[in-house]
């Protein structure tokens, strides 16, 4: 299956807030367009999708990611959320990775710098899932790339 | 001028490929380094690859990047955990940073939960396994020249 789905979770429709770190707004339709053009390069079919409602995003999680080969999360407070929430998110992912699926957590922002306490665990699910926050809209670009790794491990022609 | 990225590489990974390779695969560091100096060829971009066992060597390598590299990737290995002197070494350099980590090692021990490097990085990659060494090199390249078109 050449084909990811993106999941974007709650408030990530409007990024306003949010700097890539050079002074530059991104937008998450920016984002979708790029990583449309990188799946375009890559060979794989883009599912995009953002909700605010997270019965929703477990539904996607647990439900609809098994139609894909790839799977790419932006959970975004899932990281240090309260137990209950933490606890559908991780049985949601733990589902997915039993299927051996490639799944990568991504973050704008480096989660680490985030919050008062930051020596605390992040919390993350499970631990065949990748990681990847700080690299703005890249944390997505790297996510493909290394999901087409993944699903053709022949290929090494990146994009250029 | 050719931009130079610092691939620092910390305790036990000379063992890679011969240490628990249901973790960490079955490719050495020399097959990683190999991989890197072509991905910094396809990208233009200088590549000095280095791993040490000694915590004191690697801030050494840290502070002699703020006047000769760009950027620097680290992967810290057991260090992560316990090195604030890295930490803070990492906190004096001005450039680009970007902790990398073949596996997750969050979700190991308790004891790899906390992590010194990341909050003095700007980036973490964790869990693509010895590809990600690979595919984050082009991803600087392009993050420092948007820095560059920032600034400018």
């Amino acid at each position: 299956m050449n084909n990811v789905l993106i999941l974007n979770g709650a408030g990530l429709a409007d990024l306003a807030p949010y700097k890539d770190g050079h002074g530059v707004t991104l937008t998450l339709s920016g984002i979708k367009t790029e990583c449309e053009s990188m799946c375009r390069q890559l060979g794989l079919v883009l599912d995009f999708r953002q909700t605010d409602d997270p019965d929703e995003m477990f539904r996607w999680i647990s439900k609809d990611s098994e139609a894909f080969g790839g799977v790419i999360i932006n959970p975004v407070g899932h990281s240090r959320a309260a137990i209950q929430v933490f606890d559908l998110y991780h049985s949601a992912i733990q589902k997915l990775a039993s299927l051996k699926k490639p799944i990568i957590e991504v973050h704008l922002g480096n989660v680490y710098r985030q919050g008062d306490d930051v020596t605390g665990p992040l919390l993350k699910p499970v631990r065949e899932m990748g990681f990847i926050c700080g690299l703005g809209k890249y944390s997505y670009l790297l996510a493909l790339q290394a999901i087409a790794r993944k699903l053709n491990p022949g290929a090494h022609a990146g994009p250029a | 001028m050719t931009q130079r990225i610092y691939i620092i590489n910390g305790p036990n990974l000379n063992l890679l490929g011969r240490r628990e390779p249901g973790i960490y695969g079955s490719d050495t560091l020399e097959d990683i380094e190999l991989r890197c100096r072509e991905a910094g060829a396809a990208a233009d971009l200088d590549i000095e690859f280095r791993q040490s066992n000694h915590e004191g060597q690697i801030v050494d390598w840290i502070q002699e990047a703020i006047d000769d590299a760009d950027a620097i990737v680290i992967n810290a290995a057991a260090y992560t955990h316990t090195s604030v002197a890295i930490h803070d070494a990492l906190l004096a350099y001005p450039g680009y940073v970007v902790e990398l980590h073949i596996s997750n090692p969050h979700l190991r021990e308790s004891f790899r939960h906390v992590s010194y490097v990341s909050t003095a990085a700007d980036a973490v990659v964790a869990g693509l396994g010895t590809v990600g060494y690979e595919l984050i090199i082009p991803i600087v390249k392009s993050l420092l020249a948007d820095q560059a078109v920032a600034s400018s």
